[in-house]
């Protein structure tokens, strides 16, 4: 297993603080640092105070959508509801390009361990579902280890630190299915079904798992839980923006020479990330074009790198934030065969249910595919073009939209690529 | 719900579903089709399995997982099995199985090799790491090499692409492969098999 | 909620100008339905509870949101305005149609659903008729998934009807989607084929013609068939269908919608049991003994004359009829029984194991397996294990309409030979009708108009599907015109007429018109006994 690498720069090493530590993974060596003193506070506070203070941090989600995690576990019902609640931590991780909460889990299962028992608490649930993929074996290993050692000590379970609370936690492992990490997929595929998405309405908070009120969050969502408790909220304001606040661990992949996970706080000029922090592109070569928050996201060119990296930052320069998972192509790189291999992703995973996604995202693959192959028409790309408008907003989830970002964005901004094999049968890349 | 007793496989219910099934160095290769449940050792897994969910359906998941930690596959007559142990019909179990990509529904080799290709692998050359793997190991893609040894298949984002080409063998993972060291890993994967058991 | 009329459980909304109010928590498909706006639909169908949604043709524009909305799902409210047909909904339409037609053969000329598949249908009206499509489709091939029904993968349009009938109305979850996005199909566990008494529904309710009935498969074009609404032979529930015909001869049974007796379904035993009126050898003249003892053809006026005079002479004696016969026949035999002094009579039923539609249990296959036991009870006719021949020197009558499975006493030659004078009235020549003195050709059911009584006593119209063979007549038309020869009454030739002079007559019967049975009848309260009076 590789390490992560560390930045110079250690003040924004909050989530990441003791990754690479292989006695944080323990419950001892994670009581050692500091360990469940977060948990401690909160069973002394009521849910609503702890759904306060995360409101107020203005914590975003960070499995691509960035909705306000204190607004989201708000739309729960409140005390007088009797029905059973539940949380589920989507540790799907599965955008290509992110690889966050792998790290997250492999070096400090115990802090998301905590932070999904503080949400459990804000939003009342009594069970706690962590969905992991299933590839992640080597995690899902080190996660069982540490929720076993968390039962043991009376973190999980019956009156949580002699608090009278009470918790469950069950680990939960998928089975290859990126749609698994749609909210309504999760739930669905927890349920031990296909992992089908659901209309919206009913919503998770009224209608989720088991026909219950059911609130789904990211793990690197949950693991800032604790620290931002601790801490309080304006501590964590003074990273990031006011739209954005925090840190965010980012994916840098590609071509890279310091490929791998970095902590900062949001805002950073997507430029520095790439050259300052991961060391620019190797053998000096040039950018060619980003994708900046994992494949759903659109293609950003050289000139748009002073971009501000946060959700309203990139949402300005046509793109995304999303997973903060940058994939970087030199100029060596054929951007028509990143696009085609980029919609066979999604051709893959469609679940199938609506017919735009399920025939489209094929149908899309097949005319990049036969543009590869020198067999391509002008015509195509306009056909391209109304594909992408027929993709958008008429399906049940919106994995569909998901492959238009990266699509229509490579049209606009590289279509002298595409002619030029459609029209020579040559690449314009170097 | 938090146990202590009875656990003779020393496992928390809590992650009792969640158990890793390709395991690193099976004994022989991965194709055995027996029962799952006429064991006291299954009869408990599938009790502490149970209790974790409200209804039994929701159980599928975990127990298609046990199904391919006992014979590294999942073939008609385990979802039979399953889909009595829950009281849904065969047919369904079929439906959920087929829906996603790791249960194997045929019998497969001692080693999974799985490499990723997606964009970011892609980007450092992950298919030519699978057009090395399918020639050092003899196979075809999704197939099973003539020794028994070997299944190669191409997949999805593993989620480790800063460390890219990342391929997953069996429930290891290994990372930062380039085409030139495929041979070398595909040698240690047979030294491996020599020395372990039949 | 509405106040205008004071409840607060409706809500009222606009839909293409047009104001509907509504229950609470009607969906908006259903509410433009009322509003008489028609809105496209795949998955939804109104006989099967879910609705999941995700074929999106009936998507529409509401005012105030940014998307489009699925109809079928979306709860009507309070002052919500729809429009279905913005230049965004049609268009959202008319690409659901392209999508669909990626990978769809283009199989009109030998699919069995041209003319009455859905998929033409939106791709007219939407006026998707033109392919972008550059890349060679999808083959999947097909497969038999019943003994009796072909999947053809490639026609598919993932509506999953088919599997949620089979989940949620037959509750028998042996149909499922596998594998996932464009690689998917429908599919049974591999190595098992679907065997569920209620499994032809699934190619009724299928959009396309993905599902397939093998035993229809190429026999007829849509466009070729004529349709006539009747109700299922096949046992007493009354199922109420629509036989399709082709050059005369019956290629298809489909179930008509109705909610008191059968929802939109039926079973396959009615369906499969209908073909055998094609068959056979059927009585097509009438017959009449002769001096030299031989039955010889003659027209109905001879016969008529000759059968009105000889029971003129008659007195006692035993009846047999069918529990298929209609009512508007057996009305007219119990008249014709009391003029010839002959007290009740009998018919024996064909039993069989039942079957109940779960999701819809009032539609069984009954035990009984004939459509009208419950009006023969009321025409004073009784179920007896076996039939008895006529006492020696008594008279006979019987009247069998039924086309097969007549009772195994009229196999018999000499079952009636004893009789005086034996009178039989059928559809086909049993060996007993040998020994008759007259042999007068009738119409089975699917020859003539008339009506069945069904197990609960509701009295439902058949219509004629076929024409009469040769120069057969219906038993009713054909009675009442011997009971006119022999001075009771007048002869009627239409089955309304025939209908009213029944219901006249017959206690349970006498609020029902011929008109107020519509399609779908009506429910009367069956007494046991005779209720045919003798005035």
């Amino acid at each position: 297993m590789a390490y992560p690498h560390r930045h110079e720069n250690e003040t924004t090493t909050l989530l990441s603080r003791h990754m690479g530590e292989e006695k944080a993974r323990h419950l001892d060596g994670w009581l050692e640092r500091g360990g469940y003193e977060a948990l401690r506070k909160a069973v002394d506070m009521e849910p609503d105070e702890i759904t306060g203070v995360v409101k107020d941090s203005g914590l975003r989600g960070r499995g691509g959508a960035g909705f306000p995690t204190g607004m989201k576990w708000s739309f729960m019902p409140g005390a007088d509801d009797d029905r059973p609640h539940y949380l589920c931590c989507n540790a799907d991780e599965s955008e290509p390009g992110a690889f966050k909460d792998r790290e997250i889990m492999r070096w400090t299962p115990h802090l998301l361990i905590e932070g999904c028992l503080i949400a459990a608490r804000a939003i009342r649930a009594g069970h706690v579902y962590i969905y992991v993929r299933g590839e992640f074996f080597p995690v899902i290993r080190i996660l069982n280890d540490a929720v076993s050692e968390a039962y043991e000590a009376g973190y999980i379970g019956e009156d949580i630190l002699g608090s009278g609370w009470s918790c469950d936690l069950t680990v939960h492992i998928g089975a290859g299915a990126y749609i698994a990490g749609e909210e309504t997929g999760l739930m669905s595929s927890l349920e031990g079904r296909r992992a089908e998405p659901r209309v919206k309405p009913p919503f998770p908070a009224q209608h989720g798992i088991f026909g219950q009120p059911t609130t789904v969050n990211n793990v690197e969502t949950l693991s800032a839980v604790p620290m931002i408790l601790s801490n309080g909220a304006d501590w964590y304001r003074q990273w990031g923006t006011e739209k954005s606040p925090g840190t965010k661990l980012w994916c840098c992949s590609g071509h890279l020479n310091r490929p791998g996970n970095y902590e900062l706080a949001l805002g950073a000029p997507l430029r520095d990330i790439i050259y300052d922090v991961c060391g620019g592109i190797p053998d000096g070569r040039d950018l060619r074009a980003v994708i900046p928050g994992g494949s759903s996201t659109a293609f950003l060119t050289p000139d748009e790198l002073d971009c501000e990296t946060t959700y309203e930052g990139l949402k300005e320069v046509g793109s995304s934030l999303g997973t903060a998972s940058p994939i970087v192509m030199d100029e060596s790189t054929c951007l028509l065969k990143a696009m085609r291999r980029i919609a066979h992703f999604y051709a893959h995973e469609s679940c199938g249910q609506c017919v735009q996604c399920r025939e489209g995202t094929e149908w899309v693959t097949k005319i990049l595919e036969r543009i590869e192959h020198g067999e391509g028409k002008m015509q195509d790309i306009d056909n391209l073009y109304d594909l992408c408008e027929q993709l958008t907003g008429r399906t049940i989830c919106v994995l569909a939209d998901s492959v238009v970002f990266p699509l229509k964005s490579s049209l606009d901004k590289f279509r002298d690529e595409y002619e030029a094999h459609i029209l020579r049968d040559t690449c314009t890349a170097s | 719900m938090s146990g202590g007793e009875g656990m003779s496989d020393g496992l928390h219910p809590a992650v009792a579903g969640s158990q890793p099934y390709m395991l690193a160095d099976r004994q022989g290769s991965a194709s055995r089709d027996e029962p799952l449940f006429e064991s006291e050792e299954g009869r408990e897994r599938l009790e502490k399995i149970l209790s974790r969910y409200p209804s039994k359906r929701p159980a599928l998941l975990p127990l298609l997982n046990y199904a391919q930690e006992r014979n590294g596959w999942v073939s008609g007559s385990a979802m039979e099995e399953i889909a009595d142990a829950l009281e849904l019909t065969p047919a369904y179990v079929h439906s959920v199985a087929t829906f996603y990509t790791m249960y194997n529904r045929r019998p497969i080799g001692r080693y999974l090799v799985q490499v990723c290709t997606n964009i970011s692998c892609h980007l450092n050359r992950g298919e030519e790491v699978m057009e090395r793997f399918l020639q050092e190991t003899g196979t075809r893609p999704g197939e099973t090499s003539e020794d028994g040894l070997f299944t190669v298949m191409e997949v999805e984002c593993l989620g480790a692409c800063g460390f890219a080409t990342v391929v997953q063998v069996n429930d290891e993972y290994v990372e930062d492969v380039t085409p030139e060291k495929v041979p070398g890993i595909v040698k240690e994967l047979r030294d491996r098999a020599g020395q372990g058991g039949a | 909620m509405s106040e205008q009329n004071g409840q607060k459980d409706t809500v009222t909304l606009t839909i293409d100008g047009v104001e509907v109010t509504v229950p609470e928590g009607t969906r908006v498909l259903d509410a433009a339905q009322r509003a008489g706006v028609v809105v496209p639909y795949y998955c939804y169908h109104p006989g099967i509870p879910t609705r999941p949604a995700q074929c999106r043709v009936c998507l529409v524009s509401v005012e105030g949101q940014g998307k489009l909305q699925p109809s079928c799902v979306l709860d009507a409210q309070d002052e919500m305005v729809v429009h279905t047909a913005t230049e965004e909904a049609k268009l959202a339409r008319k690409s659901v149609i392209e999508f669909l037609l990626v990978n769809h053969p283009l199989d009109c000329p030998i699919c069995d659903a041209a003319g009455q598949c859905m998929l033409q249908d939106y791709a007219f009206e939407t006026g998707q008729l033109e392919s972008r499509l550059d890349e060679p489709k999808q083959v999947m091939g097909r497969d038999r998934i019943s003994d009796d029904i072909m999947y053809f993968a490639d026609r598919c349009i993932i509506c999953t009807r088919c599997v949620r009938f089979m989940r949620e109305v037959a509750e028998d979850d042996a149909l499922i989607v596998a594998e996932r996005g464009h690689r998917a199909y429908i599919d049974t566990f591999p190595g098992t084929k679907l065997d569920n008494p209620f499994q032809g529904n699934i190619v009724d309710i299928c959009p396309v013609g993905a599902l397939v009935h093998e035993d229809f498969l190429f026999k007829a074009r849509y466009w070729d068939m004529d349709s006539a609404s009747s109700v299922c032979p096949g046992c007493s529930n009354g199922c109420n269908v629509a036989i399709d015909t082709k050059e005369n001869q019956i290629v298809r049974l489909k179930p008509r919608h109705n909610a008191e007796v059968n929802s939109y379904w039926m079973c396959d035993h009615g369906r499969k049991h209908l073909v055998m009126a094609n068959r056979g050898i059927r009585a097509e003249v009438p017959l009449l003994r002769g001096e030299d003892g031989e039955l010889r053809p003659a027209d109905w006026a001879e016969a008529l004359e000759t059968v009105a005079e000889r029971l003129g002479e008659v007195s006692g004696g035993r009846a047999v009829v069918s529990p298929h016969d209609c009512n508007e026949s057996l009305f007219y035999l119990r008249r014709l029984l009391d003029r010839m002094g002959i007290d009740g009579g009998s018919f024996t039923v064909e039993r069989g194991e039942e079957a109940t539609l779960s999701g819809f249990p009032k539609l069984k296959l009954r035990a009984d397996r004939a459509p009208n036991v419950s009006g023969a009870e009321i025409f004073g006719f009784e179920r007896a294990d076996g039939l008895s021949g006529p006492e020696a020197g008594a008279a006979l009558v019987v009247l069998e309409e039924r086309l097969q499975g007549a009772p195994a006493e009229l196999d018999d030659e000499a079952f009636g030979e004893d009789a005086s004078y034996f009178l039989y009235l059928g559809s086909r020549i049993s060996p007993a009708a040998r020994a008759a003195d007259a042999i007068l050709p009738v119409t089975s059911f699917a020859e003539m108009q008339g009506t069945f009584t069904n197990w609960e006593g509701r009295v439902q119209r058949f219509d004629q599907a076929l024409r009469e063979p040769g120069i057969a007549r219906p038993a009713w038309m054909v009675l009442s015109r011997v009971l006119e020869l022999m001075g009771e009454g007048e002869a009627v030739l239409e089955a309304a007429d025939a209908f009213e002079r029944m219901v006249g007559d017959t206690a349970p019967m006498e609020e029902a018109t011929w008109a107020s049975l519509g399609l779908k009848g009506a429910p009367l309260a069956p007494t046991a006994g005779s209720g045919a009076g003798g005035a």
